[in-house]
């Protein structure tokens, strides 16, 4: 088809730069907003908190759970792989399997401890930022606004440490801001707060 | 010849005055109790009924049509039939929907009534489908959208096309908060895709034109060495061609966009003829594709994720352009976001390193915009408003740790066009962070037009 032929644009048809006063020509880090980090902060400083404030830790019962967590896998793994393996390769196979198990649950318990000093979470005047992750380090800023429900779940093993996690859902699948490891307690506080505080600024979508 | 003032002669009924769905009790077209009893009796058929016809014989099956025979088919099939209709009549009868006030009501059930009461400014979306089948007997289907999860779609199928268009119209108006018998929003033709613009932006993109280089070596390698296995490769490689090329061809004929006050009016198909509104407040995030021989006509692609529209239909309503020229493309996005201009934003590129030589992301921002810019085969603009902007992540695996780098995420619901600002460095990332929760908050507190729709 050649170009234009039966594409009409009419005559009013916005140009590109329709309505409005023309944009403001900022930078990401532009100084019109008042930044907490200044620009070319270093790269350490990336997962601090938030000026001023210091992240709230979970409790150290996490690590507990994750150790548990991990040995509740490790046994039937060793019991089923040793017996397999000394069955086909002979004892030293077994052994081998024990071994191997034992070095993973060694990493389990490190980076369980390593994963847990990596929460944390800090309630700003309009938004909660939660960080975590030993890996792959990730930050989250949920608007209270945005925030469609709030949910404490505690599994068997939570229920038994006296923990529980909560979960900020919004309209985004991605966000995936939850705080394990909070005491059943003070999860249900956290929760009726960010409910309130999602209450008073909600926006639909 | 007849003088002014004569007008046409009347044949046929008069025109039916128009229905207002405020007042009294509607229901679907009586059409539809039909196709539901028509339905299920060709299921009984091709279930068991068919097997009645047949007799066995010496020789094996056998059709005779002995009056026996007709006898014994009748017999079973017509009090199926009757229970059919009976049934079908009874759930066009039993469902019933009207507008009640800013509601609107949907009354089904055979055995348990339900009442559903849709508020209308909770409404994401509405349109009339026509499938193949129901446009021979000019019926059309209405479906309106609402956020969140899969059940959260009511369909009415069938309408009277006159009837569906009114439902339509009334349902936006008010949803806009005007009275219901305003007459449907004006609009102007804003862009019409040529089916030769289509197929040849359908033709020109690499995976496609692979695909047919290797179908045209197998089938010339069939040929040559008289070698019939090469079919059992050929077939995938033609479905997917047939996937790739021909079903968005089908679905995307007639494409045409307009303008009105209630959001842009898509309408296309050629089997399934679709009229979608969309309207600009409920767009989410915008993708401007340019494949690498696209470029060479100046062509583009706009993706877009609507909230509302979720798994199947989020994949059959994520293109608001198949294809037109890019300055057409970006004048789109600034009506989608009103007021902003996506390519005025100033872009900053990514640091280069060994971890992404080529990768060259660049992202921007300003008051109202987030957008970001990467690929060099394929081009691609994000653009997401702050005011939409769900959440604000930043991530840095353990590579991009070791290089001081980060990703920055701003969240959109679930759709085609996700907007991530990748290797940032670090310190940037974290005040991109800071920046963009900080616009979105004011963003979001001058940004009433969410309350109604498209006011």
């Amino acid at each position: 088809m050649p170009p234009g032929s039966p594409n009409i644009l009419p005559p009013g048809a916005p140009g590109t730069r329709p309505y409005g006063p023309p944009p403001p020509p900022p930078a990401p880090n532009g100084p019109s907003t008042p930044s907490v980090v200044p620009i070319g902060a270093r790269a350490e400083q990336a997962f601090d908190p938030p000026g001023g404030m210091a992240w709230v830790r979970v409790s150290p019962k996490l690590t507990w759970q994750r150790r548990i967590a991990v040995l509740l896998w490790a046994l039937p793994v060793t019991i089923i792989g040793a017996f397999v393996l000394s069955r086909t390769r002979g004892l030293a196979g077994g052994l081998i399997w024990l071994a191997l198990v034992l070095v993973a649950c060694a990493v389990g318990w490190i980076v369980a401890e390593l994963s847990y000093r990596s929460w944390g979470f800090a309630e700003r005047a309009d938004d909660l930022l939660v960080t975590h992750g030993f890996f792959v380090r990730h930050l989250v800023v949920v608007p209270y606004g945005r925030m469609q429900y709030v949910d404490v779940t505690a599994g068997l093993l939570e229920q038994w440490l006296g923990v529980a996690t909560v979960r900020l859902h919004t309209a985004a699948a991605a966000t995936d801001a939850r705080i394990p490891g909070l005491p059943a307690r003070d999860a249900a506080i956290l929760r009726d707060r960010l409910a309130q505080k999602g209450e008073a600024r909600s926006i639909g979508l | 010849m007849y003088g002014p003032g004569y007008g046409p002669p009347m044949y046929g009924p008069p025109p039916k005055p128009p229905v207002h769905f405020s007042h009294g009790v509607h229901r679907l077209h009586l059409a539809t109790a039909v196709i539901n009893a028509v339905g299920v009796v060709v299921i009984a058929f091709v279930l068991g009924g068919y097997s009645l016809l047949l007799t066995q014989t010496p020789d094996g099956v056998a059709l005779a049509l002995t009056p026996a025979v007709i006898a014994r088919f009748l017999v079973v099939m017509l009090p199926v039939t009757a229970v059919a209709a009976a049934i079908g009549f009874w759930i066009w009868w039993s469902l019933k929907f009207w507008i009640s006030g800013d509601d609107l009501v949907v009354e089904t059930g055979i055995l348990r009534r339900r009442n559903r009461r849709i508020p209308l400014a909770h409404m994401q979306a509405v349109d009339v489908v026509r499938p193949l089948t129901s446009r021979v007997f000019g019926l059309a289907e209405v479906r309106v959208e609402l956020a969140g999860g899969d059940q959260a779609e009511t369909k009415f199928r069938f309408l009277g096309r006159p009837m569906a268009e009114q439902l339509r119209a009334e349902l936006l108006a008010r949803a806009a908060g005007l009275p219901g018998h305003t007459p449907e929003a004006p609009e102007r033709p804003y862009w019409r895709v040529g089916f030769g613009t289509l197929l040849g932006s359908q033709l020109m993109r690499l995976p496609v034109i692979g695909a047919l280089m290797l179908l045209v070596a197998l089938l010339a390698f069939g040929v040559v060495f008289k070698e019939l296995g090469v079919l059992a490769a050929a077939l995938p490689v033609l479905l997917g061609l047939a996937r790739g090329v021909i079903a968005p061809l089908v679905m995307h004929t007639n494409f045409t966009a307009a303008l009105s006050p209630d959001g842009l009016r898509l309408r296309y198909g050629l089997m399934e003829t679709r009229m979608q509104t969309v309207p600009p407040g409920r767009v989410q995030a915008v993708r401007v594709v340019e494949p690498l021989l696209w470029r060479g006509n100046g062509w583009a692609r706009i993706d877009v994720t609507v909230a509302g529209y979720v798994g199947d239909r989020q994949a059959l309503s994520s293109v608001l352009l198949p294809v037109a020229p890019r300055d057409v493309a970006m004048r789109m996005v600034g009506l989608v976001f009103p007021g902003t201009n996506a390519e005025a934003v100033p872009l900053l590129p990514a640091p280069r390193s060994w971890l992404a030589p080529f990768r060259k992301g660049e992202a921007g921002t300003d008051d109202r915009l987030f957008v970001t810019r990467r690929g060099r085969v394929c081009r691609r603009l994000d653009v997401i408003a702050h005011a939409r902007a769900q959440s604000v992540r930043l991530t840095a695996g353990p590579f991009q740790r070791l290089l001081g780098l980060g990703t920055v995420h701003i969240d959109a619901p679930p759709g085609p066009v996700q907007v991530a600002a990748e290797d940032r460095e670090l310190g940037e990332a974290r005040a991109i962070v800071e920046s963009a929760a900080g616009r979105a908050h004011r963003a979001r507190a001058t940004d009433i037009r969410t309350e109604r729709w498209a006011r």
